[in-house]
């Protein structure tokens, strides 16, 4: 095997890792305050890049602007899913809000395609499609570019969570009665994960909608979202950056060494093998915290 | 793209909430009904808008000047979705109104339909998608591809290597950078039997269905430094795999693909990067060939076109025109035959199993379709893109029939004996 090769594989993939950790970034963030894994995040994902492209196509509006646009576009689209549906389910069983974010999943997935058209759109936000090397390996700028600035979101996010909202909404996470009692509008607290779960959607939805086009396939990202979480633990941000690296570098390696034995396509087999193992073996993933309950 | 789905929209809308209508409005005349459920909403999406909307102008083209023989075409539009269940209600829908032709434009849903429309005796057009074995009408007498299916495109892309290395493809390497579902795997065996014959290395790449990442592929390809790429995908999984092979360098003259590549996936990929690709060209791209010319100047000129008029043309747009000018010969064939009907499967069967040399006014290749050839004489064409436009690089021509037929004849004999 070509050692270059596999060298070149790994650091795709460790780009494509970084991006796919920015789309389970949002999952993260609505875990933590809520509890809640948000099965809609690869549809909102979706959703930014289309709505990034609608304010560039329909308006005109250059793509320096129609991101900020689409981005604060998105974090009151996120506040208003939590405030017009998911309040709606407190006090019902868990399992319903997941399945409410599930159907909003299937929703955008139908809508979209269908108001703004199914055809793959180019959406250029001015990275050079031309070959790079560096010796013998090629840099992908499209993802490299994706995977940088998808970890320097993460890294803002990191900060974030130290700010003094950040800590508001950590005591959120970590007991919401008890929040209720010291005066911290719990709901609120919610709604702006969700608002933030929906901006880092929109993140990954215009690097992903930058390499690859926009169309109904971004929302596939989920299931790498849902990789990276479970495997990083569901509630820790630090988790998603391994996590993210992990799936990454390990989907790659499987296209190069694996795909040539077995003559078909593991690509998709690696996410599923890694929720399954998480599940079996390390249930609360690398960095997540096991809740002890008092009984 | 805004008034394509809104007649779209309009025209189901009609269709599915006052399903007697259109046999009202035909009441009083002779009628030929077609069946035109297909995938708006989901994987075929890519395709389906504008192959559509070529299909439904024709139509008017044909009906505004007063039909065939008399006859009418009427046709039902409705979304599949790419959804079993909703494909065969639709079907059964179909059969109930009385139509003898049906144009599902999706492989699964067509093979789902086989059983039913040989019992049934409908026709199921199956271009470009379904069972390649089809194209045996001894076998399969209802289905019929009318186009060239994807064994008769992989041979006439490794011909044209073959042209443009003089003959030679002896030494050669060429990489099949492919989809990994059946539709994808499907000219493997087509493949593997000339690079026997004409002693070239395939190499295949599978990838991950829909395509939308192929980052791991595109580097392997690269460092196999092959002669030629075959790249076999359709929708997002086209653009991706172009613009992967761009990135890597690749020379993109020595990149070539099926039917599945239009105008808009060189938007996507960039204009100028994609320069020099080639593709399969079933039929006369653009708006040159005389019967796009006719429906820009009385159909859509005369505000009855069934979509932007910025579509006409395109590729796909083409495609849609193509078929429905072959199911429309067909029917003239049939009036010639039996003027009288009546209207059945059978009786529309007879004609397009009589369609004989038909260009479309020179839009198609000469297209001969028997009871034994439903895949017309598996004619087509390399087209390349030039940066603004796809421009053709060879006249009509086939390929390696033998080699096809036999795959031909391979499958549908164990069709025959095992219904699979």
């Amino acid at each position: 095997m070509d050692i270059m090769l596999i060298a070149e594989l790994v650091l795709n993939g460790v780009f494509v890792g970084l991006m796919y950790a920015l789309v389970s970034l949002g999952i993260v963030l609505i875990y933590k305050t809520s509890g809640l894994v948000n099965l809609a995040q690869g549809a909102l994902a979706m959703t930014g890049a289309y709505i990034t492209w609608v304010i560039g196509a329909y308006f005109g509006v250059p793509i320096w602007l129609s991101i900020p646009a689409a981005v604060v576009l998105m974090f009151f689209g996120g506040v208003l899913i939590e405030r017009s549906a998911l309040r709606r389910m407190i006090g019902q069983p868990v399992i319903m809000a997941i399945m409410l974010t599930l159907g909003i999943e299937i929703a955008l997935r139908g809508l979209l395609p269908g108001v703004f058209g199914a055809a793959v759109k180019k959406l250029d936000i001015g990275v050079s499609p031309a070959p790079l090397f560096l010796g013998d390996i090629l840099i992908n700028q499209s993802i490299m570019i994706g995977g940088v600035v998808s970890l320097a979101l993460i890294l803002a996010s990191l900060a974030f969570f130290n700010s003094r909202y950040g800590i508001v909404m950590r005591a959120v996470a970590d007991d919401q009665t008890a929040s209720w009692s010291v005066g911290i509008r719990v709901e609120k607290a919610i709604a702006v994960a969700w608002g933030l779960a929906a901006v880092s959607a929109t993140g990954a939805g215009i690097l992903w909608g930058a390499t690859q086009g926009v169309d109904w396939s971004l929302s596939l990202l989920l299931i790498k979202a849902l990789a990276i979480a479970i495997l990083g633990g569901l509630d820790s941000i630090p988790g998603v950056i391994l996590a993210g690296l992990i799936v990454g570098v390990a989907e790659s390696l499987a296209t190069g060494l694996i795909d040539p034995v077995v003559k078909a396509s593991t690509r998709d087999i690696v996410a599923s093998v890694i929720i399954l193992a998480t599940l079996l073996f390390k249930p609360h993933g690398l960095f997540g915290h096991e809740h002890i309950e008092r009984v | 793209m805004k008034m394509d789905r809104r007649s779209f929209l309009a025209g189901t809308a009609a269709t599915l909430t006052v399903p007697g209508m259109t046999g009202k409005v035909y009441a009083q005349e002779k009628i030929v009904r077609f069946s035109f459920p297909q995938d708006f909403t989901k994987i075929y999406t890519f395709v389906t808008s504008e192959y559509s909307q070529g299909q439904r102008d024709y139509i008017t083209l044909v009906n505004e000047r007063g039909g065939i023989g008399g006859y009418k075409i009427v046709a039902d539009v409705s979304d599949h979705a790419n959804d079993l269940p909703r494909a065969i209600e639709a079907y059964e829908r179909g059969k109930r109104e009385g139509m003898v032709l049906i144009d599902p434009l999706s492989t699964p849903v067509a093979r789902a339909l086989v059983p039913r429309a040989l019992e049934d005796k409908i026709n199921l057009i199956t271009a470009f998608s379904g069972r390649s074995d089809a194209a045996d009408g001894t076998v399969f007498p209802y289905v019929l591809p009318l186009s060239i299916n994807y064994w008769t495109q992989a041979a006439l892309i490794i011909e044209n290597f073959s042209k443009m290395e003089k003959g030679d493809l002896k030494g050669k390497k060429i990489v099949f950078v492919h989809i990994d579902t059946p539709f994808g795997k499907e000219p493997l065996p087509i493949l593997e039997v000339l690079a026997k014959r004409l002693g070239f290395t395939l190499i295949p790449f599978p990838y991950t269905p829909p395509g939308n990442d192929q980052s791991a592929i595109w580097p392997q390809v690269r460092r196999a430094q092959p002669d030629f790429v075959i790249f076999w995908g359709a929708g997002v999984g086209q653009t991706v795999a172009l613009t992967e092979a761009f990135r890597n360098g690749l020379k993109m003259d020595r990149v070539s693909s099926s039917v599945w590549l239009s105008e808009s996936d060189m938007d996507v990929v960039g204009r100028a990067n994609a320069k020099g690709v080639m593709k399969v060209e079933p039929c006369v791209g653009g708006r040159e060939p005389k019967v796009i010319k006719d429906i820009l100047s009385d159909v859509v000129g005369k505000g009855k076109g069934a979509g932007p008029e910025g579509k006409v043309g395109t590729a796909y747009y083409n495609y849609g025109v193509q078929m429905a000018s072959l199911m429309v010969e067909g029917v003239r064939m049939a009036v010639q035959k039996a003027p009288n009907g009546p209207v059945t499967g059978p009786w529309l069967n007879e004609g397009l199993t009589s369609i004989k040399d038909f260009t479309a006014e020179g839009m198609l290749p000469p297209t001969t379709v028997t009871k034994a050839d439903h895949q017309g004489g598996g004619m087509g064409r390399i087209a390349q893109w030039d940066g603004n436009k796809f421009v053709p690089i060879t006249n009509w021509y086939t390929a390696f029939q033998d080699v096809v037929w036999d795959e031909i004849r391979k499958y549908a004999e164990e069709f025959k004996k095992t219904g699979k």
